[in-house]
């Protein structure tokens, strides 16, 4: 909004600041503007991919194939970005992904599944994952131990747990209306996406929109504030970290349709790659500012830099330290503009 | 005193994005003499000082010591060159020791390895030279009170040959027997020759302390080399304001003995900090604790509010009891707290106005969990107009803002909520003078709408014009409850200092 | 997980394989009925028209999967009519899928690919294989038959069989003797196929596994569980450690105890180990092969397939389904043999 300035010499105290201009209608403080330099560094990328590999990467199937490696990543990172906005960090994603996805599939579960259909191995792996982040929740906000550890050893056992559950075997996915509902495609685009977008639309109407998101802001910001002011901090810290196993749940369903497997080797190092996604978006580690749409952008960023590492034949170590070039020019990227766009 | 200026600086002017924070600022200081910087919040008074320790490049104008043109480009360069600034949130490690503090960047040292004994030696005596001789060198400096990290802060100027210091508010954190004891710390360092540049909103200490006055209004020095004990008030507030102002507080209404008691407070106990505190609040009526820092007063307040848990004792507000240590209950039943540390306690210092206002009542503009966003905004640009919050708009983070106007959006949160109860800890710590005032009427106007109020003040003045009922409190103890009118200033402070050292 | 393979050397069909390149045995033109042009192995190597094909593996987190990558990658080099895409090395199934759907865009020839899940990797290669792209899976298998036009295996069972013949040879006048195990990760498949071939080659000869302790394939690990079954075992006469790279935890441990009461047989075939069977100063007398040429040949069968060709020395005109290769024991007298193939760990 634009103000019209201030008539200082009747005021009973000079102004704080000048009348500025602010510049923060619209699009420009919400949308794109303060995701400039996400924006700029995923158009770099994808020029890059055209100049490089134009004949096959500007192909819908290649849109697609990148689609589908940020779909899983990307739920993973919703969730993250909630519990990072809220002040705390999970490294317990990967493993709660992976225990999730081998409890859906075990012997039990899937002939649960062939009487009652795929959505039995579907719930288990969401209850799964919302029970790990239940535990969780309630070790950081009622424990009062430092997520970072809490987390950890939710790491630990969790994985231990997959692997003691799956005896270290992969599970196939007998249940074949599973893969076929979750691996197929709906008008084209693939129900994996599909379910990526949902996520992510619904966690930005969620942070954005309503209470539960503005208490995030507020529990991440100034948690004695926010407590003070009458939230509930321990509950609603709670509840973060319950729906962040919860997206872990989603993201094991769709990893299973994926690879027809349950496994506890899956989603390894998903906590690193969702925590970077998550800041190379925007959203402050240490919490109280959080961003889906940054987020989006963060996951779609590295999964467009795997395919272009892919179809470009660079060396393995030369693609590891482009990555990390990447990493840190993005976010250079991302500061520079993001102040630009929001400094009046 | 010499006549001589040390430290000149001409026409400075300071740019940000949209903002001319300062416009042309001339400020003149010579060695040995307490120059006062006075202006209201926002005149740019911060600015200045941190172009001044190089923490700022000016955009224009000069800045000579001894006569001789100097660049201040970095921080260091100002410690070079003898200028040091003590802030209001003192920047000591607190992990570190008194010792490793005053030495921080600079320790005695040989080949790598700290000299410590050495150091100890040398940071007593310069401890010694503030008269706080009694400050154990090798404390951890976290576990000092206030007014011992400001001594440790002004023996690491001292410590780095500053020939200039820089205090911001210095008093702001301390009880008046440590005033009196920081006072005693500068006359000594004038004597020594060193300069201080003092900054306070309290015009009885500047009368004290200070030689000469430089006002700063709007960015630019309005007036320079007043005299700080001839100068009347009168002219100094209409230099800061533009206007003459009264520093007055609001008449107090006739409280009925009919009106009913709001809250109610008995036998209120926490080990270690107070025991047996016992009051009522009436619908409009204004109850005041004065008492030290450490004499239970914020407290009692957090007590009440449920932020800590009472060991005993229990709190009633419209005859219903409150949940202890649940903030939550407190809430519900229409208590609300602007607590003492508005940024660290009751702010979320990067989030718009309007979220601030209305984070306590958000279910109000909520259906099914979703905000509408345009009611809250609507709603809370009604509110920040009716308390004149300026600058106005609802969308700027708060951290724009200045304290009083922070203030003010803090109280404007539990108006939204239509509290019942308001307890207010230190409603004008950091709010200049003007500010002041409007605090003061906008506190009278919310009791003479019938809220119950609560105020916890270091100001004994201020305890005294605004409340209508006093409560004294000296550790942990009420030591006299009695209407506000039977009593003054200097009884306040006999009762709340009756038994200690000084 | 990798540490599946380890092993081997062409064995069978591998062999004729790696015959056919260093080939200097022509063979008798193929019949006229063959639609292939099966030529003769040496006709093999010659420039035929342009592939390009895509490798991706595991993440190279120990040397024997590195070497994997390396020999693929040094073996495509050798053609010039071979062009190939490596993909980075990733643990994360969901990359890999994403991986070989990048190269099914690409529209390349072939795609090489060992999974670092066979199962989880079945559907996209299937897909691959629908999109007439020729998949060959190396080490670890797919889960349907259709997900591949060959496969390239190690022999785990065959590498228990070699060292327990090797150590039944060393030990057969000495009924009594003490005969100790230092496993890979008890519970995968592959390790416990090794333990079932050295049980059953040792029962051959009257001996059994009289100490067993599992490690993890790591130096670190390799060397906490040799200690603990020195401790265990007060006098051994042999010993087989499934691994090489977690040997050389092995041989730390050993060397720690003093003990030289015994001789051990290594495995998986790195070129430190086989470099101490030459010089023979050391307990180590053999180590049995888990070829990390697998890659390597998968690479050359994806040519072969590609260009039509069939494998030399073979009458059949068209590439075998499933190539297991072999897994050799190497001992002071063929070492020199195996030395260049080993992979550095």
């Amino acid at each position: 909004m634009s103000e019209a300035p201030l008539d200082t010499t009747t005021s009973t105290q000079a102004t704080v600041v000048p009348p500025t201009a602010q510049r923060n209608s619209g699009l420009l403080s919400t949308g794109v503007g303060r995701n400039l330099g996400l924006v700029v560094a995923l158009v770099v990328l994808c020029i890059v991919g055209a100049v490089t590999a134009g004949d096959t990467f500007a192909t819908g199937p290649n849109v697609l194939t990148i689609l589908r490696l940020a779909a899983t990543i990307g739920v993973v990172s919703i969730g993250m970005t909630f519990v990072i906005t809220g002040g705390g960090i999970d490294l317990s994603v990967g493993a709660i992904l992976a225990l999730s996805s081998v409890w859906a599939t075990t012997l039990a579960t899937q002939q649960m599944a062939d009487s009652y259909g795929w959505i039995v191995m579907a719930s288990t792996a969401l209850l799964v994952g919302a029970a790990c982040g239940l535990v969780n929740g309630i070790l950081v906000a009622y424990g009062k131990i430092v997520p970072f550890i809490a987390t950890l050893a939710m790491l630990a056992a969790a994985r231990g747990l997959a692997e003691t559950i799956s005896d270290r075997r992969t599970q196939i996915v007998a249940n074949n209306s599973f893969v076929d509902f979750f691996g197929g495609s709906l008008i084209g685009v693939p129900v994996l996406v599909w379910i990526f977008l949902l996520v992510a639309a619904a966690g930005w109407v969620v942070l954005n929109r309503t209470t539960f998101g503005r208490r995030t802001f507020a529990v991440g910001g100034n948690a004695e504030a926010a407590r003070l002011a009458g939230i509930k901090v321990q509950r609603h810290t709670a509840a973060l970290y319950v729906l962040a196993g919860l997206c872990c749940g989603i993201a094991a369903v769709m990893l299973m349709a994926r690879t027809t497997t349950g496994s506890s080797t899956h989603g390894q190092f998903y906590e690193l790659d969702a925590i970077a996604a998550v800041v190379i978006g925007g959203t402050l580690l240490s919490g109280g500012r959080g961003t889906i749409v940054g987020t989006v952008f963060g996951v779609l960023i590295f999964s467009t830099l795997n395919n272009v590492f892919t179809l470009n034949n660079l060396s393995i170590s030369a693609q590891s330290v482009a990555k990390g070039v990447i990493i840190v020019i993005a976010v250079l990227l991302q500061q520079r503009l993001a102040s630009r766009t929001t400094s009046s | 005193m010499s006549e001589a200026a040390l430290l000149t600086m001409t026409g400075i002017v300071k740019e940000f994005p949209g903002v001319r924070a300062l416009d042309g600022v001339d400020l003149d200081v010579r060695a040995g003499e307490v120059h006062c910087l006075l202006g209201q919040n926002g005149a740019g008074k911060s600015t200045l000082i941190r172009v001044l320790t190089g923490a700022h490049q000016p955009d224009a104008g000069a800045i000579q010591i001894d006569g001789e043109d100097v660049q201040l480009n970095s921080p260091t360069a100002a410690i070079d060159r003898g200028i040091a600034a003590i802030y209001q949130e003192l920047d000591l490690v607190p992990g570190l020791s008194v010792a490793e503090n005053i030495f921080l960047g600079h320790e005695p040292s040989t080949f790598g390895f700290s000299r410590r004994h050495e150091a100890a030696l040398r940071a007593r005596e310069i401890l010694e030279g503030l008269g706080h001789g009694e400050i154990p060198v090798r404390r951890e400096v976290g576990s000092l009170p206030a007014a011992g990290q400001q001594v440790v802060s002004m023996a690491r100027a001292l410590s780095r040959d500053a020939r200039l210091i820089v205090m911001d508010e210095p008093s702001a954190v301390l009880d008046p027997e440590e005033v009196a004891n920081l006072f005693r710390v500068i006359k000594g360092l004038t004597e020594r020759g060193v300069a201080v540049v003092y900054i306070s909103h309290r015009l009885e200490e500047i009368r004290e302390i200070g030689d000469r006055v430089t006002v700063l209004k709007d960015g630019a020095t309005v007036a320079t080399g007043l005299d700080a004990r001839e100068t009347p008030t009168q002219e100094l507030i209409r230099l800061m304001t533009g206007r003459s102002i009264e520093y007055v507080f609001p008449p107090r209404a006739e409280i009925l003995s009919t009106a009913p008691v709001v809250l109610s407070v008995e036998g209120l106990s926490r080990p270690g900090e107070f025991a047996e505190i016992s009051f009522d609040v009436r619908a409009g009526e204004i109850v005041g604790f004065a008492g030290l820092v450490g004499s239970g007063r914020s407290e009692v307040l957090e007590t009440v509010y449920g932020a800590r848990r009472a060991a005993t004792g229990s709190v009633h507000v419209d005859g219903k009891r409150l949940k202890p240590g649940r903030v939550q209950s407190a809430v519900k039943a229409g208590v609300g707290l602007a607590p003492e540390e508005r940024k660290s306690q009751a702010l979320l210092m990067d989030e718009a106005v309007f979220k601030n206002i209305t984070v306590s009542s958000m279910e109000r503009f909520a259906s099914v969990g979703f905000l509408n966003r345009t009611a809250e905004r609507q709603v809370a640009t009604q509110l920040a107009e009716s308390l004149d919050v300026r600058p106005p708009g609802v969308d700027r983070p708060v951290r724009n803002l200045s304290g009083g106007n922070q203030q003010k959006v803090v109280l404007a949160r539990w108006l939204l909520r239509d509290c019942r109860v308001l307890l207010l800890d230190e409603p004008t710590r950091g709010v200049d003078v003007g500010a002041r005032s409007e605090i003061y009427a906008l506190v009278r106007k919310l009791a003479a709408s019938g809220v119950a109020i609560v105020l916890v003040s270091s100001e004994v003045e201020e305890v005294l014009g605004l409340a209508d009922r006093v409560v004294v409190l000296r550790e942990g103890q009420a030591v006299h409850t009695g209407p506000a009118q039977d009593i003054d200033e200097h009884q306040v402070l006999d009762l709340v200092m009756e038994g200690s050292s000084v | 997980m990798s540490h599946s393979a380890r092993t081997i050397i062409v064995a069978g069909i591998g062999v004729l394989a790696l015959a056919a390149c260093t080939s200097n045995t022509p063979k008798a033109d193929p019949s006229d009925a063959a639609k292939t042009q099966a030529v003769s192995a040496g006709k093999n190597d010659e420039p035929g028209k342009k592939v390009k094909i895509g490798f991706s593996a595991p993440a190279a987190d120990h040397g024997w999967m590195g070497a994997i990558t390396k020999a693929t990658q040094a073996e495509a080099k050798k053609y010039s009519d071979v062009e190939l895409v490596v993909a980075e090395g990733t643990n994360d199934v969901n990359l890999q899928i994403s991986q070989v759907e990048t190269f099914i865009n690409q529209k390349v020839d072939a795609i090489v690919l060992l999974p670092f899940d066979g199962a989880a990797l079945t559907a996209v290669a299937t897909k691959a294989m629908e999109a007439g792209i020729t998949v060959v899976n190396v080490d670890r298998e797919f889960g349907s038959p259709a997900a591949a036009r060959t496969t390239v295996l190690g022999d785990n069972y065959g590498m228990g069989v070699s060292a327990g013949g090797y150590v039944c040879s060393q030990l057969k006048d000495k009924k009594d003797s003490i005969v100790a195990e230092i496993a890979g990760i008890d519970s995968l498949p592959l390790t416990q196929d090794r333990s079932k071939g050295f049980k059953d080659a040792l029962a051959g000869c009257g001996l059994k596994v009289n100490n067993r302790v599992a490690a993890e394939f790591t130096v670190e690990s390799g060397e906490k569980a040799a200690a603990n079954l020195l401790q265990a075992a007060p006098k051994i006469d042999a010993i087989w450690n499934h691994d090489d790279d977690q040997g050389v935890g092995v041989m730390a441990a050993i060397k720690n105890s003093n003990r030289k009461d015994f001789f051990l047989v290594g495995g998986a075939g790195s070129a430190n180990v086989m470099r101490d069977i030459k010089a023979g100063t050391s307990l180590v007398k053999a180590t049995v092969v888990y070829p990390s040429t697998q890659g390597a040949d998968g690479v050359r069968l994806a040519r072969l397939l590609l260009q039509k060709k069939a494998l030399g020395d073979l009458v059949e005109v068209e590439v075998p389904r499933k190539v297991q290769l072999f897994a050799p024991v190497v001992t002071k007298d063929n070492v020199d043999q195996y030395l260049p193939t080993a992979f550095e760990s």
